[in-house]
């Protein structure tokens, strides 16, 4: 016979797992059974370390990063002296390089747009019933080839291009800005 | 004499029961992958502990912001490095945030009974990109004025209203010290304020809900239905 788990024997846990336990509901997709079906962990202490592992990790490569790269400070905003290339923030590099593609309106308007649109309604268009990714195939297709899509843009727009929005070999010229 | 200690808070505190909830709660058996969200929380908390000693020294002015950032990289006590902190960690919270986003459409953890979490985790990456955004311009700089020139002339192209959001995000036709301003209160008051709104929820439902399980294949290999097909 197995011993019993923890929170099995302890009532104060089964209270406590009360207050907060899930919702109920007939889930028609997602996922709510699991617990019966693998063998459940208490987020104390499987959970909690892995946290304070990764909280370790990122502590010490933003601090690397922090001591060994100075946040960069350039000469004082002159709204008479354009320079070339007008770079946006990184994370905007991709939308950059799509409104160098394209019209405006489809850069600008209906790609985003249908990024926001299609994210808030993923729970909603991916109605399969389980949440393995080799029956999802359509879903995790698309969402792929958008991430791909969208890191390449984001790359191009941030180290390979120079001025007037031409092409340029980072390591010949470098005009990327963090 | 943790345990006394412990024993002391409890009596006034009565912090167990709390605890029990939160923390000695059954979870499927996870991956190292379900720290992404934890790892931009703590960047999170970075971000506001470095942006409030940043604040202490900052002035929203154009000329005295780019002064009073020098003055904060080159004479304070490890001004630069709080400087730096904040700037790699802005940085460091828009990819966590991607790579949390990642995990989870991967893991389809946005289905029911979690489309609350995803909307608010949706959000929360809006808000974090729009802290970037307006966290940019605020050293005064050449790369930041041409930078927040560059990002606000996309909302140009919006139709019917393009205009209108420009001179709304400017405060005017052209970048000034009302934009600055604007962009400086909206970092520092509206955002945080939102953020704390939509995190609250967000990490609630996470305790309330539970998260989900890793995709692991079932023993039956029979084929669910699939709406595409």
């Amino acid at each position: 016979m197995s011993t019993p788990r923890p929170d099995q024997e302890n009532p104060e846990i089964v209270a406590g797992q009360r207050v907060l336990g899930v919702v109920p509901g007939k889930p028609p997709g997602g996922d709510r059974k699991v617990l019966s079906e693998q063998e459940p962990v208490m987020v104390w202490p499987h959970l909690l370390v892995r946290h304070g592992v990764a909280a370790l990790v990122v502590i010490a490569v933003v601090l690397v990063l922090a001591i060994f790269f100075d946040a960069p400070l350039r000469e004082i905003a002159n709204p008479t002296l354009t320079p070339n290339p007008e770079k946006a923030p990184w994370y905007f590099a991709a939308l950059q390089e799509l409104l160098s593609m394209f019209h405006p309106l489809v850069a600008g308007v209906l790609v985003p747009g249908a990024i926001v649109l299609g994210l808030f309604a993923l729970p909603y268009v991916d109605r399969t019933s389980t949440i393995e990714p080799r029956f999802r195939k359509v879903a995790v297709a698309t969402f792929t080839i958008f991430m791909v899509v969208w890191i390449v843009l984001t790359v191009i727009g941030f180290a390979f291009r120079g001025p007037n929005w031409g092409w340029v070999w980072p390591w010949q010229e470098w005009y990327g800005e963090l | 004499m943790i345990q006394k200690l412990s024993a002391w808070f409890e009596e006034r505190m009565g912090w167990k029961p709390i605890w029990t909830a939160l923390a000695l709660r059954n979870i499927p058996k996870v991956n190292w992958l379900y720290t992404l969200g934890s790892a931009t929380l703590l960047v999170t908390v970075n971000q506001i502990l470095t942006g409030i000693l940043l604040t202490i020294y900052y002035v929203p002015s154009p000329q005295d912001a780019y002064n009073s950032v020098a003055f904060i990289t080159n004479e304070i006590t490890a001004g630069w490095l709080i400087r730096g902190l904040h700037h790699w960690g802005a940085s460091a919270m828009v990819v966590l945030a991607g790579l949390h986003m990642l995990r989870v459409v991967f893991h389809g953890a946005y289905k029911f009974p979690r489309e609350i979490t995803w909307f608010t985790g949706l959000g929360l990456l809006a808000v974090t990109m729009a802290f970037g955004f307006t966290g940019y311009l605020l050293p005064w700089d050449q790369k930041a004025y041409w930078a927040t020139t560059v990002g606000t002339r996309m909302l140009e192209v919006t139709p019917v209203i393009g205009d209108w959001l420009l001179r709304i995000a400017r405060g005017g036709e052209e970048l000034s010290a009302v934009t600055l301003t604007r962009f400086y209160g909206t970092h520092v008051w509206v955002l945080p304020s939102v953020l704390l709104l939509l995190l609250g929820i967000h990490l609630f439902l996470v305790v309330r809900v539970g998260i989900s399980a890793p995709p692991t294949p079932k023993e039956t290999d029979e084929k669910p239905k699939v709406w595409f097909e």
